[in-house]
């Protein structure tokens, strides 16, 4: 496990960063909390000649509960979502799933924005951002912008961040009634699914973010265009349920097959739809 | 690992045919073609940078065509080493008329071996997936 | 002949926390990667990525010219000089490949070793084994056992024409009478996974030769330095004696580190070639795929029993799938299977077929249990099946088939000789502590709420304790020695190899109940040649029961001599002496006393010997014990399923081991909870996989799952105590009992739980997926 040479730049400023990707381009990478980055430079499946250590920028780092909505960071780790009071209390979601990433040690030095932008069709962090409908906002040398959590996984390990680009913050509305059910692959942890859903009784409508099943983690359409104006009583959220994989190819490989992915995919969706519900 | 796959080009068979016989659409519509390099006929020796997201590998190989039977059908073969490891593949590629269009069948066998394989399966088949439809994708916008 | 001594109120019995464990858990022990000697070079192995492929050219031109390269060598460089890899196991009708160090012109397993680059740093090392090219030429592949025996098959190894490596059977009693005097035959095909040992700590070995001297040292991550010693000089051209072997700290074995690997004579060579230390680590992906793998069998299983549900006979036909070599003791594992595969149970007539398959995959060998699970595994689901197919309870099918505590030691249809045991009383004693009715119960209730609730139960018996000479390919004896120091502390040392198992504790509790010695003044040494100069290791639960036996000789030695001595001293016949709690005093109670610290300074001072007295207090022994142990117990297992996504959930388990006379239950208990832990590992989600081109798809843990602390359960653990005539201490022995006892005890609980839906076998592991699947019959 010894990584073939690089260069190693901590930049002290977002500016400073973004100058050092577009001076770089290709060549180098953002290293956040290292749990994906790293592992790859060991097993020389990347050899980036750069690695560009964001973890000293400030302005990263917050989670905040601003005009109605919630501010995470792209630098605020795992570990630090699963104990945020502030989360607890308006966005139990994030806290639910953040709980349920790797082990401790993983969650004390990953990053809900690393994670994000290493886009793992497997990671728990795009079920609840998709669940959440959260925006996420991107600084790049043109200066910033913001895309929709349907518009951020646009491939395997790919995402709308594009070479020179940072992502900078996740923001969403907050959720009361939400949960994560997730089934793990035994060997790793990851997500053989994972579904995040978020209810909302009132306006008789619910999001279902699911990961794992999928090549790109997506919403369950079916499911929420079924449900949509129904009174969220237990019989309609599990059938609607059974649409969680519609039109999906599910992935397959010696961890599960593809209709037992799909067949994972209705049976935690109802789960989490029941448990949102009840909270 | 066996991959099929049912894509539609907005062109005739002909001329799809001759955009993938032709090296350097090829090396457009292979994904992560750094070089096609013609060594004899139908025979190019290719840099390839293959990988997804952060994860990379570089290859170097050769991409053969064979069982040419214009417009129909041909074999498009790659093969790659490197320090990962290997890729091998090749797909048989059907085309059929349909309409103004083309319906292209695209029959793949690959095998990738060593730390890719070793680590990475979970993702492979995907992966596989993914680069094959990109590929007609670009070859879709090449031939429009 | 033993000392007699009051162990009652000693520290042998009593559970005492492990010596060892301070500098484990305070990171201040050595293990191999800690070494760093002055110069040392660091070697990566080059490995094919293919299963099986002609080698075309290996070229290290471009990573030689690399900084701080010290040399780049092939199969042509290094495999005249390095031998093959040694098989102690052998077979008559054996075909087995010359296994060279590196390969020549073919590999035939993905991570076959290609080459090796030696470098100033382990990053210049990678940096040029990236750079050595080596062509490859694609080859046939054949990575299913029962493919490789179809007629047409790609040959793992072309030039032995024929991808059989050899064939074993056996044979007790009458097996054609047992089927045709049958009233039903259950069969069963069973399929035993493969599976990969994952130690914590990976191999690695630091070699270093004293060009002075003349003689190399091999630090290696080995649980057999003493075979190492014997074996590795015919490798590489060294006399045994010149020949120094050290086993530090080893960070888990499990059987996998009981063999010679070639990295070990390639490190060896290339420090005596560059005259420099030449260091090893190996890593996980490497560990994955070039450490041996255990296990893979499959075999068709049949029962003959009679309509009043006596079984009569077991014969089976099985497939040991060997990978694409021999290691150490490659062949030898499924023979294991065969003599213990009438399990706790009077079977009249046995009759095994095997058939050892070479394929393109890594070398099969001794994994934890090493043939003793699968054999325990077998017919422990073929009791429930049989208990099944004839309408029994399978607690009173066992039972009528235990042999009676009285009719030990016990002739085996095998061939074996159990020494001692009473199973019904380790049944009982599980049953009890599982509160079995009340369990019962509980499985009925949930059947009725429509929930899936198994029981199962595995009454194991095991053979350790390895093992007589005469049954071991170089020797079943241990060696030891104990010296009183000249300030009367004491040192042990044992030609066992402990690397977890406990025996610094252990040990030491024996020795200071027998000397008399407070437990802090022993000093308990092993692993290094240099010190335990003979010895045969550790594997097979052998440590305590053969080298615990040395230990017990080497100590009434030193006793019987200390008397000679005391006698003289205080002017008496040695008869007159007596020796308690390290005391020498004259029997009657009359005069002075004499202590170890008197003799110690007596014996080496030797200003005042009796005549012929050789000066010191030190003696050493081989013990060659006169069978192997049985030792057995019952595990029991309850489970709950999840309906809908397949998932098992262990909501008891009970353990119930007779290991023979304790020496430190806390030991046993650690040994048991590991072993019970791996059995969790295997019966529900752990196993080895190669695609069909040969690629293995589990070389990290990312996709090999290893049990985590979650999915331990709280277990129940109780012992009964049958010792063994066959060592001194009575002890039987117990570093595989988990591994063996508890598999199928989980899986029969799991296919038990699926009985009312008509499932009857599931092969492990039992997948969520699986079940699903089972539930649903798709």
């Amino acid at each position: 496990m010894f990584a073939a040479p690089f260069d190693y730049a901590r930049p002290k400023t977002l500016d400073e960063a973004l100058s050092l990707l577009s001076k770089h381009g290709d060549e180098a990478r953002l290293l956040a909390g290292g749990h994906s980055l790293i592992p790859a430079m060991k097993l020389r499946l990347a050899q980036p000649r750069l690695v560009v250590d964001i973890g000293r920028l400030d302005g990263l780092r917050q989670i905040e509960a601003r005009d109605g909505r919630l501010a995470i960071g792209a630098m605020v780790t795992h570990a630090e979502i699963a104990a945020s009071r502030t989360l607890a209390d308006l966005c139990p979601l994030l806290v639910e799933v953040a709980s349920a990433i790797g082990d401790l040690q993983v969650r004390n030095k990953g990053t809900i924005g690393g994670s994000l932008v290493h886009a793992d069709p497997a990671g728990d962090w795009p079920a609840a951002i998709l669940a959440l409908d959260a925006e996420i906002e991107i600084a790049g040398p043109q200066g910033r912008r913001t895309v929709t959590a349907g518009a951020f996984f646009t491939g395997i390990l790919e995402t709308a961040v594009k070479p020179g680009e940072i992502l900078c913050e996740i923001r969403v509305t907050a959720a009361a009634a939400s949960a994560y059910v997730k089934t793990e692959q035994k060997a790793s942890g990851f997500a053989l699914c994972g579904v995040a859903a978020v209810v909302d009784a009132t306006a008789r409508r619910v999001r279902v973010g699911i990961t794992g099943v999928a090549p790109v983690p997506y919403r369950a359409a079916a499911v929420e265009r079924a449900l949509e104006g129904q009174a969220l009583a237990e019989g309609s959220l599990a059938a609607a349920a059974g649409q969680a994989a519609a039109g999906v190819t599910p992935l397959a490989d010696i961890h599960a097959s593809a209709d037992y992915r799909a067949h994972l995919a209705r049976v935690n969706t109802a789960r989490a739809l029941q448990r949102a519900a009840s909270r | 690992m066996k991959l099929t796959g049912t894509y539609r080009l907005a062109a005739p068979p002909a001329r799809v045919f001759a955009a993938l016989v032709d090296p350097d659409v090829l090396q457009r519509c292979i994904e992560g073609a750094e070089r096609l390099v013609r060594t004899a006929d139908d025979q190019y020796d290719v840099h390839l940078r293959l990988g997804i997201g952060t994860v990379k590998g570089a290859y170097v190989g050769t991409v053969r065509l064979t069982d040419q039977q214009p417009p129909d059908r041909f074999t498009l073969h790659v093969e790659g080493k490197g320090a990962p490891g290997f890729v091998r593949g090749s797909a048989r590629i059907q085309l059929t008329a349909a309409g103004a269009g083309t319906v292209a069948i695209c029959d793949a066998d690959g095998q990738v071996g060593g730390v890719v394989s070793a680590v990475g399966s979970r993702l492979l088949d995907a992966t596989a997936r993914m680069l094959m439809d990109r590929f007609f994708e670009r070859l879709g916008a090449e031939v429009r | 002949m033993s000392t007699i001594v009051k162990e009652k109120v000693g520290y042998v019995g009593r559970a005492m926390k492990r010596v060892e464990d301070p500098r484990l858990l305070k990171g201040l022990a050595t293990y191999v990667d800690d070494l760093r000697l002055p110069g040392m070079l660091h070697a990566v192995v080059v490995r094919s990525p293919h299963a099986h492929a002609r080698v075309r050219r290996v070229d290290g031109a471009a990573a030689r010219a690399l900084a701080g390269v010290a040399g780049v060598f092939s199969g042509a460089d290094l495999n005249a000089h390095c031998g093959t890899v040694p098989c102690a196991a052998s077979m008559p009708d054996l075909k087995a490949p010359k296994h060279t160090v590196l390969a020549s012109d073919r590999v035939y397993f993905v991570g076959h070793p290609v080459a090796v680059v030696v470098a100033a740093t382990p990053y210049a090392a990678v940096d040029a084994a990236e750079a050595v090219q080596v062509e490859y030429e694609p080859l046939p592949v054949v990575v299913d056992a029962e493919k490789a025996l179809e007629k047409g098959s790609p040959l793992t190894h072309p030039d032995l024409g024929t991808n059989v490596a050899f064939t074993w059977h056996l044979a007790g009693g009458d097996i054609d009478a047992a089927f045709k005097n049958a009233d039903r035959v259950v069969r069963q095909r069973m399929y035993h996974q493969r599976l990969t040992p994952m130690a914590i700590e990976p191999r690695g070995c630091v070699a270093s030769f004293d060009r002075g001297s003349g003689t190399l040292t091999l630090w290696t991550s080995t649980q057999i330095p003493h075979l190492v010693r014997t074996l590795l000089p015919g490798m590489i051209g060294i006399a045994e004696n010149k020949l120094r072997v050290v086993a530090p700290e080893v960070g888990g074995g499990f059987g996998s580190k009981l063999n010679l690997y070639v990295e070990e004579a390639i490190c060896s060579y290339l420090a005596m070639r560059l005259g420099a230390p030449v260091k090893w680590i190996e890593r996980r992906r490497e560990n994955a795929a070039a450490t041996i793998h255990g296990r893979d069998q499959i075999g068709d299983y049949e029962v003959a029993v009679s309509n009043d549900g006596t079984i009569l006979g077991l014969r089976n036909r099985t497939i040991a799938d060997l990978g694409s070599y021999l290691q150490l003791l490659t062949p030898a594992i499924p023979t294991l299977t065969g003599l213990v595969l009438t399990g706790s149970y009077k079977i009249p007539a046995v009759r095994m077929d095997v058939i050892g398959v070479y394929t393109h995959k890594m070398a099969a060998d001794a994994y934890r249990g090493a043939g003793r699970p699968e054999a325990t595994y077998l017919i422990e689901r073929l009791m429930d099946l049989v208990a099944g197919e004839t309408g029994q309870d399978p607690i009173e099918l066992r039972r009528r088939h235990f042999p009676k505590p009285q009719e030990f030691p016990f002739p085996t249809a095998t061939g074996l000789t159990y020494d001692s045991g009473d199973y019904d009383a380790a049944l009982r004693k599980a049953m009890e502590l599982a509160r079995w009715d009340e369990l019962v119960g509980r499985r009925e209730a949930r059947r009725r709420d429509g929930g899936l609730f198994g029981i199962g139960v595995s009454t194991y018996v095991e053979i350790c304790g390895m093992g007589p000479s005469k049954a071991m390919m170089a020797g079943g004896w241990e060696w030891g020695c104990v010296r009183i120091e000249m300030s009367a502390k004491v040192t042990v040392i044992t030609g066992a190899t402990p690397h977890g198992q406990g025996q610094e504790t252990s040990f030491a509790q024996i020795a200071a109940d027998r000397l008399g010695v407070p437990i802090d003044d022993i000093v308990v040494l092993h692993g290094d040649t240099s010190i335990a100069h003979y010895g045969r290791d550790t594997y097979g639960s052998r440590a305590t029961a053969v080298g615990g036996g040395a230990l017990v000789m080497c100590i009434d030695r030193v006793v019987d001599k200390a008397k000679r001595l005391a006698a003289h001293l205080l002017g008496a016949r040695p008869e007159q002496v007596e020796f308690q709690e390290g005391r020498f005093s004259l029997k009657g109670g009359a005069g002075r006393d004499l202590g170890w610290t008197d003799l110690a300074a007596e014996a080496y001072v030797a200003k005042n010997l009796p005549a012929g007295f050789e000066p010191g207090l030190e003696a050493s022994a081989f013990f060659e014990p006169e069978n192997f142990t049985f030792p057995f117990g019952t595990h029991i297992c309850a489970v709950d399923l999840d309906r809908e996504t397949g998932k098992v959930t262990i909501v008891k388990y009970v353990a119930v081991d007779d290991c023979g006379n304790q020496m430190n239950p806390l030991l046993i208990e650690g040994q048991l909870q590991g072993g019970i832990a791996q059995s969790i590992g295997q019966a529900l989600f752990e196993r080895t996989v190669y695609d069909e081109n040969g690629q293995l798809l589990t070389g990290e843990f990312t996709d090999y799952a290893l049990p985590r602390a979650e999915d331990i359960p709280e277990y129940a653990m109780g012992a009964t105590v049958t010792p063994t005539t066959a060592n001194p201490l009575g002890v039987k022995g117990v570093g595989e009992a988990g591994t063996i006892g508890a598999t199928p005890a989980i899986a029969n609980a799991v296919i038990d739980a699926l009985r009312p839906l008509g499932v009857k076998h599931l092969d492990m592991p039992l997948t969520p997926e699986k079940i699903w699947r089972a539930i649903n019959r798709r």
